[in-house]
């Protein structure tokens, strides 16, 4: 079916002034025609299409990324303690400069031009693959985008379990910078491999992560969103989770103007675990966070969890787009998705469309979705104690966080990461 | 539907469950046909039917413009997609817009000049004799005594309102209750002020179809400060075949007025699909209270998913003054398709909108329905209780929206809904829009997926009880919440239906 | 300490009048109780003086050591040494009960000019004040009152108050819910803080509490006036014949 004119005219001008790759193996080649394909048929989105009816992708569509100024933080990153192996990128351009060396016992890395231009590498098995895989039913067409331009990312196998974490570090240095990053993983079978992500990366970021993790590995993730206020990001995770295999992911967010962070989760191996969890402060009538989730049951025994926690004020937009598809013979599922937003003033709003698809009975699948105030009974209850307003605001704002923050399974980079939020809240009084 | 006089309401509803469980026997209770002779208007639809079907109904110039924008209107639509119901594209040229049985045409003098094939209709339907005589128009009728409490009855028989009863009762309390055919011509004022005020001509391709050519439905009016008193029904029964039911109802409570209005649907078993686009438009005004429980039990087709009723129904209610307050509450056992959410327009302050649901599908059958809650005013309340139960290879989604305005402060929703499936070929999907865009507003929704517990249903089987019997039993203990909801005589009905729609379901 | 004059409250929202001229004074060192029947205003009273919010003060004042608690935050009345033991007290899931506990005590002080207590003194403070109430580490660990039993949340409430060291404290129907272990060990907690300098209004609807702690003064409140004031023979007086012939008396 040939798409609408307007669509098709905003297609066709964001990617004017793209073009593909060169230098890749022809496996490569062909994945990223297929992708450039995927693109056309579907059109990348508009306003009116139901999953952006919360946000506007116009400022993805723009064919130059939208200006946005440079924030220079006054704080250590995150994961500053944390022994890791760093990769960075400038710009959305991977740094060896400024990146330890590429080995490390229990993996094989290389970039993602490096692994496509080899004519039998191993990650043709999952790139484009799985983002091809995930944009059924809904389509995903900023994704599609990626895996055709793309010519940055890491491509990591963990064969083992790694010594230490990836963490994959994005800086910035111009107002103008439009990145496009894709990266591909595959933890094989019984490995055990973190990914740690932070920095503001571009003025306008697009990532795509796949990741394949095989019977019996597991994948941790734990990023960082931090307080580069005006950048805009659209990341994607297309993860497929094999049998007894378990995936967890977990995103703090603060502030940005526009974020979207999509996961696509196919659980395909019985007794699989796989988590998605979020915290986000908001602040501001600039700031639109939107977490859209899909998580597929399509094996037996196995659990899911999305927790997405989101604060806002000053006009602060907060999305959550979850769904749970339990596909038929998907019998033992455990399902449960939470979203909760706590509006600190008036002018912030939350918007949201949990979803539950069921075709097996013998499930226990469940999803909560609350908005409101702060608990006027448990703040007076604080003050009465001697706490000032302000710190009681503050307790209360992390006791809501709690259940998203204890996702994180790893205590120190849990704690460094409460920490982080503490700090945050308190330069706000 | 069950007579007022049949049922005594009493205490120990879950035995009697079980009971009328075990009397019953045949899946469709309401399937068969009656042979009446139907004056039919060609099929197709194009101006001249939406004409022809204003003339019949005697209306005046106005009316008659409304239908034919709405039509132009309609044929720059398209049929909205979104829902997660599958059928065959439905050719709205292969369809009567208009029939109504011949014997209307004359008034009878007495009930032995009633075609008794509309009154032996009636009987099935469970209408008490009193009322099958109104219904019938048999003069004098309404004199008679009759017993237990009184239910004042409009039956719609394909497009044509039958007869109501109890007309002249309600007037002098100031109730108007008639066909809606009649109040355009009896009413105009009231008409033109309200019809298309809650659910505008252009709001979706079904309502906008409906504004073109629905053929009849009811009239409520409620004046200030009055109390109805006695509930009022309408039974809607599709009959002839191939033929579209289209009918609009309107009620308007006026400022501090109560009523509880009770809607029931059958029709006959029939091979092919059959459409039904209805309207319901609520006007509250300040300080006025509606209770609206429909029992949908249009035919859903047979196991196969052959035949069977497409239900594409706009209800909606405009809470418009302050306190105002509508309780929906629906058990859809029926239909092979329905794509149905009465909704809630909060716009006075410290309004109140409920919904409560049930809906059953089994076998071919498939359900989106729920509903939206729009708060606009200060201080509106909503509470949705939702429980859709799958059983077949049936597909059951709950739909629903609960928007707090940046106006509407300090209001609160709380949402419930479940899904209960039984047998592992069936699906249930939840799909709810939740925006909210003020802090002081409390949003909570909770939604659970589950089957029938192992445990509950052993218990039962080891003090005897049958299979079938104990998912009902299960089944009406998970809707109870709902089914409390309903006004007692629906509410016997309800259990019942509750029972008969999962048959075949286990084993 | 406490002194309440002519103290005129009514809810905010409804403009229904609560209290109708209250007048207290309790001096340094004393326990007054004031009890009454449901609906006298006793526990509205706690509130007001504690700064909820949702009532109105319409006249009359309320100064703890001559200071005006009225125009106080809740929390800077708590600083001045005013503490609530809560009828109902209130859950905070995902807020941890030792965290809970630092963060007021810490507060406190900081207002007070002292230095915050680190992290290893606090534990060792508050495992001792624990102990004798009975008061498990797992409790500790736990969110504010989250799954606390009836009694393990007024527990939970001494406990406060004897880690906060308030020089006022309220305890408004603290015996409710408690069976009689329970309720001894409450008053324990609360006897043990008597020192001769704080000062204690102990507001409760049977007489049983002041058995446990013994009041100096004893106050019956009635339809929100204060309506008799006498030693702790009035609240035998009460136990043995009831309100109504107080009620009566007053009327």
């Amino acid at each position: 079916m040939a798409l609408p004119k307007l669509k098709a005219d905003a297609t066709e001008a964001r990617l004017a002034p793209l073009s593909l790759p060169q230098g890749g193996a022809a496996w490569a080649e062909a994945a990223r025609h297929d992708a450039l394909n995927r693109v056309g048929a579907m059109g990348l989105p508009a306003r009116r299409d139901e999953y952006w009816r919360y946000t506007n992708p116009a400022d993805l569509l723009s064919p130059q990324a939208p200006r946005a100024a440079l924030f220079v933080s006054d704080e250590l990153p995150p994961f500053d303690a944390v022994d890791r192996l760093k990769v960075v990128f400038v710009d959305g351009v991977i740094d060896p400069a400024q990146s330890d060396d590429l080995t490390l016992a229990g993996l094989e890395i290389t970039t993602l031009a490096d692994a496509l231009s080899q004519d039998a590498h191993w990650s043709r098995e999952v790139f484009g693959q799985l983002e091809a895989r995930g944009q059924k039913p809904v389509e995903r067409a900023f994704a599609a985008l990626n895996t055709a331009f793309a010519a940055e990312g890491v491509v990591i196998r963990a064969m083992g379990k790694a010594a230490k974490p990836v963490s994959l570090i994005y800086r910035r240095s111009t107002e103008t910078a439009d990145a496009l990053m894709h990266h591909v993983i595959r933890v094989e079978s019984g490995a055990d491999l973190s990914v740690l992500e932070n920095g503001p990366a571009a003025a306008r970021l697009n990532t795509v992560m796949e990741v394949d993790v095989a019977d019996g590995g597991a994948f941790h993730h734990v990023r960082t969103q931090g307080r580069d206020r005006e950048r805009r990001a659209a990341t994607h995770i297309f993860a497929r989770v094999g049998e007894g295999a378990t995936y967890k992911s977990f995103t703090l967010t603060v502030n940005g103007a526009l974020t979207r962070n999509e996961t696509v989760i196919e659980i395909l191996g019985d007794d699989a675990v796989a988590h998605v969890a979020g915290a986000c402060l908001g602040d501001g009538a600039d700031f639109n966070h939107d977490d859209t989730v899909f998580i597929t049951h399509d094996a037996l025994r196995c659990e899911s969890r999305q927790v997405f926690k989101k604060v806002l004020k000053n006009g602060a937009t907060g999305i959550f787009q979850g769904k749970i598809l339990v596909k038929p013979g998907a019998q033992k599922t455990d399902g449960y998705q939470i979203s909760q937003s706590l509006l600190l003033d008036d002018d912030s709003q939350f918007l949201a469309k949990p979803e539950l698809e069921i075709y097996a009975d013998d499930v226990a699948c469940s999803h909560g979705s609350t908005s409101g105030a702060i608990d006027e009974t448990a703040l007076f209850y604080l003050r009465s104690r001697g706490v000032p307003e302000k710190e009681a605001v503050d307790l209360l704002t992390l006791a809501f966080l709690a259940e998203a923050m204890d996702e994180i399974e790893d205590q120190a980079l849990a704690d460094d990461l409460r920490g982080r939020l503490v700090a945050w809240l308190r330069r706000r009084h | 539907m069950s007579s007022v006089k049949e049922i005594e309401v009493r205490e120990g509803v879950d035995r009697e469950t079980v009971e009328k469980v075990a009397a019953l026997s045949g899946k469709y209770k309401h399937g068969w046909e009656t042979e009446i002779e139907t004056e039919y208007a060609p099929k197709g639809l194009n101006t001249d039917i939406v004409r022809l079907i204003s003339e019949k109904n005697g209306e005046p110039a106005w009316m008659t413009e409304w239908r034919l924008q709405a039509f132009a209107r309609w044929q720059t639509m398209t049929e909205p997609k979104w829902a997660m119901v599958n059928y065959p594209e439905i050719d709205f040229q292969d369809q009567y817009y208009y029939a109504r049985p011949k014997s209307m045409m004359q008034k009878p003098k007495s009930l032995d000049e009633v075609d008794p094939k509309l009154l032996a209709t009636y009987a099935k339907l469970g209408i008490p004799l009193k009322e099958q005589m109104i219904l019938a128009g048999v003069d004098g009728a309404e004199d008679m005594p009759s017993e237990g409490r009184k239910v004042a009855v409009d039956a719609v028989f394909d497009s044509v309102s039958v007869g109501t009863t109890f007309k002249e009762e309600l007037k002098k309390a100031g109730v108007i209750f008639c066909a809606i055919s009649e109040a355009i011509r009896e009413y105009p004022d009231l008409v033109k002020k309200y019809l298309g005020s809650v659910v505008p001509v252009t709001d979706n391709y079904y309502a906008t179809l409906n504004s073109a050519v629905f053929s009849d439905g009811s009239f409520v009016y409620i004046p200030p400060g009055v109390r109805c008193p006695m509930e009022l029904s309408t039974y809607f029964r599709i009959n002839a075949e191939n033929t579209g039911q289209f009918e609009r109802t309107l009620i308007i409570a006026d400022k501090g007025s109560f009523v509880s209005y009770l809607e029931g649907c059958t029709a006959p078993k029939r091979d092919q699909a059959q459409l039904h686009a209805a309207v319901v438009e609520i006007v509250i005004e300040e300080d006025a209270e509606v209770k609206y429980s429909t029992v949908q039990n249009w035919y859903p087709g047979d196991e196969n998913g052959k035949g069977g009723i497409y239900n594409f129904v706009t209800k909606r209610a405009d809470c418009r003054g302050d306190r105002a307050k509508v309780m929906w509450t629906q058990v859809e056992t029926g239909s092979a398709v329905t794509w149905k959410y009465p909704s809630c327009i909060l716009r006075g302050e410290a309004s109140q909108g409920e919904f409560y649901s049930i809906a059953i599908t089994n076998n071919m059958q498939q359900a989106d329905t729920g509903t939206k809650m729009v708060h606009l005013g200060a201080n509106t309340r909503s509470r949705i209780v939702s429980k859709g139960i799958s059983a077949g290879q049936a597909q059951n989604t709950y739909r629903g929206l609960v928007s707090m305005h940046p106006k509407a402060k300090n209001s609160r929703n709380y949402t419930q809904c479940d899904s209960l499936l039984i047998g592992d070929k069936c699906g249930a999907h939840t799909v709810p829009y939740i925006e909210v865009k003020n802090n002081s507003s409390r949003v909570e929704h909770e939604a659970t997926t589950s089957k029938v517990d192992d445990d509950q249903m052993f218990y039962c089987l080891s003090r005897g009880i049958g299979e079938e019997e104990a998912v009902a039993l299960i089944v009406n203990g998970f809707c109870k919440e709902v089914l409390q909801a309903l006004p007692m005589e629906f509410a016997m009905e309800a259990q019942q239906l509750v029972a008969i729609s999962l048959e075949g379901s286990v084993g | 300490m406490l002194t309440i004059n002519n103290l005129h409250a009514e809810l905010e929202e409804e403009g229904k009048q609560i209290l109708k001229g209250v007048d207290l004074v309790v001096e340094p060192g004393k326990v007054h109780a004031i009890m009454g029947p449901n609906g006298s205003g006793k526990s509205t009273l706690s509130y007001i003086l504690a700064g909820r919010d949702g009532y109105a003060v319409t006249e009359g004042s309320a100064t703890l050591d001559g200071v005006d608690l009225l125009e106080m935050a809740p929390e800077e009345r708590a600083a001045a040494g005013l503490f609530l033991a809560f009828q109902y007290p209130v859950e905070i899931p995902g807020v941890g009960n030792m965290t809970f506990l630092r963060t007021a005590l810490n507060a406190q002080r900081k207002a007070q000019g002292q230095e915050e207590l680190s992290a290893g003194d606090f534990l060792k403070f508050v495992r001792e004040k624990a102990k004798t109430l009975k008061i498990d580490a797992e409790m500790l660990k736990r969110p504010v009152n989250v799954g606390f039993s009836g009694g393990e949340k007024k527990r939970n409430e001494i406990l406060q108050m004897q880690v906060l060291e308030p020089k006022m404290c309220i305890l408004d129907e603290t015996d409710s819910g408690l069976d009689v272990d329970a309720m001894k060990l409450v008053a324990e907690g609360v006897n043990g803080l008597r020192d001769g300098k704080r000062s204690f209004l102990v507001i409760t609807h049977y007489q049983r509490l002041l058995d446990h702690i013994q009041p100096d003064v004893v106050h019956i409140m009635a339809n929100g006036r204060i309506i008799r004031t006498g030693g702790p023979e009035l609240a035998l007086e009460v136990e043995n014949n009831g309100y109504a012939d107080l009620l009566a008396e007053a009327n």
